[in-house]
């Protein structure tokens, strides 16, 4: 399978590991890249000495080409994107909030900018300010949501722009990535199933959760405060959707929220933690190395696309 | 008559009725998320032909009008480019 998109970044397939703040590092986006992938480092919160690290590190373990996910809401995030131009990361890609400020600053690095978007108007914005493909990504993947489903949302964006549309959200085998094809997509990215990938360093706990998860496991909170979240439900989800309905103050509910990303990944704190996770994390059943998911889900999509024909006289 | 495109805009995507929405309304108030303001922003750049920076800093409709006005300004220098629609 080779799609346009892996004629301009130079991959082998189209499937990305989303970036996923605390826990895509330097390691696991080596790990997807070597096996064809597209593997992406998260800055999340973390200043540009700590990216730096992975960055390097990364780049001891493939030569292959890796990118770097800018959070646009960070403290930090000024001096990380002077990094990934520094560093001439092959591919930036963006979450939460508009990078129009960063963008030129990249595109003279090289890099070629990949925002993700949850609106068919931020993609055609993107598209104006120089990216070189969009990732349209639907209400179901954990982390950070948009309103819209993949289903609902990749062939609008796909009809608004001229540029490759990767599809992330609810995708975590061959049939989700065949589907992504067919509503006009170019690859994927997945972030949920790349949790159970042996590279990826979570908490035991977390992973547990995951692979226990079934389809009514996650929910989204944060939607009074403009930051809709999903999750698994947890005692803290329920504790902070509690704290919602009761109306609490914004100031207490980002209290609530803070650092609890970090409790879920590190600690495994199921009574304080955060543990994001989209709403495929039912169909994530084993621990696997991450060249061989992409590999799996690249053959399975294959099969389905040739199985198609079936239907059609 | 900004107001009144912006007010009608907001309430075709909202819901809200075009009354509630007045000079020193702020896009909290009027329940408009990020998303939803990228959405107005691309309605109000094909309305009035001028492109708009998406800031933050905008916080109520008398910000995003005065901008508009501003940009009009440099833009067209007194030209008018509002198509009417
Ligand atoms: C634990 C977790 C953390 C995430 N953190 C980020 C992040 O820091 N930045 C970002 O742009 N997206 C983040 N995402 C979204 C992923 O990059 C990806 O787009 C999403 O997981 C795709 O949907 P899926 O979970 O259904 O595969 C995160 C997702 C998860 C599950």
């Amino acid at each position: 399978m080779q799609t346009e998109i892996c004629r301009l970044l130079g991959i082998r397939y189209p499937v990305f590991q989303g970036g996923m703040a605390w826990i895509a590092d330097g390691r696991l986006a080596a790990a997807v890249s070597e096996g064809g992938g597209l593997g992406i480092i998260a800055a999340g919160n973390a200043p540009a000495s700590y990216v730096e690290e992975q960055i390097h590190f990364a780049r001891k373990r493939t030569e292959k080409p890796f990118g770097l996910n800018v959070m646009l809401r960070s403290p930090f995030a000024d001096e990380v994107a002077d990094l990934a131009a520094r560093e001439g990361v092959r591919v930036v890609t963006t979450g939460a909030g508009n990078p129009a400020a960063f963008m030129d600053r990249w595109r003279r690095a090289g890099c070629a900018v990949i925002p993700v978007v949850a609106s068919v108007a931020m993609a055609k914005l993107m598209e104006r300010a120089g990216a070189a493909a969009v990732i349209a990504e639907g209400c179901e993947s954990g982390g950070h949501v948009g309103e819209t489903t993949t289903m609902a949302l990749v062939p609008q964006v796909c009809d608004a722009v001229r540029l490759p549309v990767i599809a992330a959200g609810g995708i975590a085998d061959g049939r989700g990535f065949a589907a992504a094809l067919m509503l006009g997509a170019q690859g994927i990215q997945m972030g949920t199933r790349f949790l159970c990938a042996g590279e990826c360093t979570i908490h035991p706990v977390y992973r547990e959760k995951i692979l226990r998860a079934t389809d009514r496991s996650t929910i989204v909170t944060g939607r009074r405060n403009g930051h809709p979240v999903r999750s698994l439900r947890t005692a803290f989800s329920r504790r902070y959707e509690e704290a919602e309905y009761r109306g609490a103050s914004e100031t207490e509910l980002d209290v609530l929220g803070t650092g609890a990303l970090r409790l879920a990944v590190q600690e495994g704190d199921l009574e304080s933690g955060c543990f994001l996770s989209g709403q495929i994390a039912g169909l994530v059943k084993r621990v696997q190395p991450a060249a061989e998911i992409v590999e799996e889900v690249t053959r399975e999509a294959e099969q389905c696309l040739k199985g198609t024909s079936r239907w059609v006289r | 008559m900004l107001l009144d495109k912006i007010a009608e805009l907001i309430s075709e995507r909202t819901g809200c009725g075009a009354g509630a929405v007045r000079m020193d309304s702020t896009f909290k108030d009027l329940n408009i998320d990020s998303l939803d303001r990228v959405d107005l922003l691309m309605d109000l750049e094909d309305y009035t032909g001028v492109q708009i920076e998406l800031s933050e800093k905008v916080e109520t409709v008398g910000d995003l009008i005065r901008i508009i006005e501003e940009k009009k300004k440099d833009a067209g220098k007194g030209e008018e480019t509002e198509n009417a629609n």
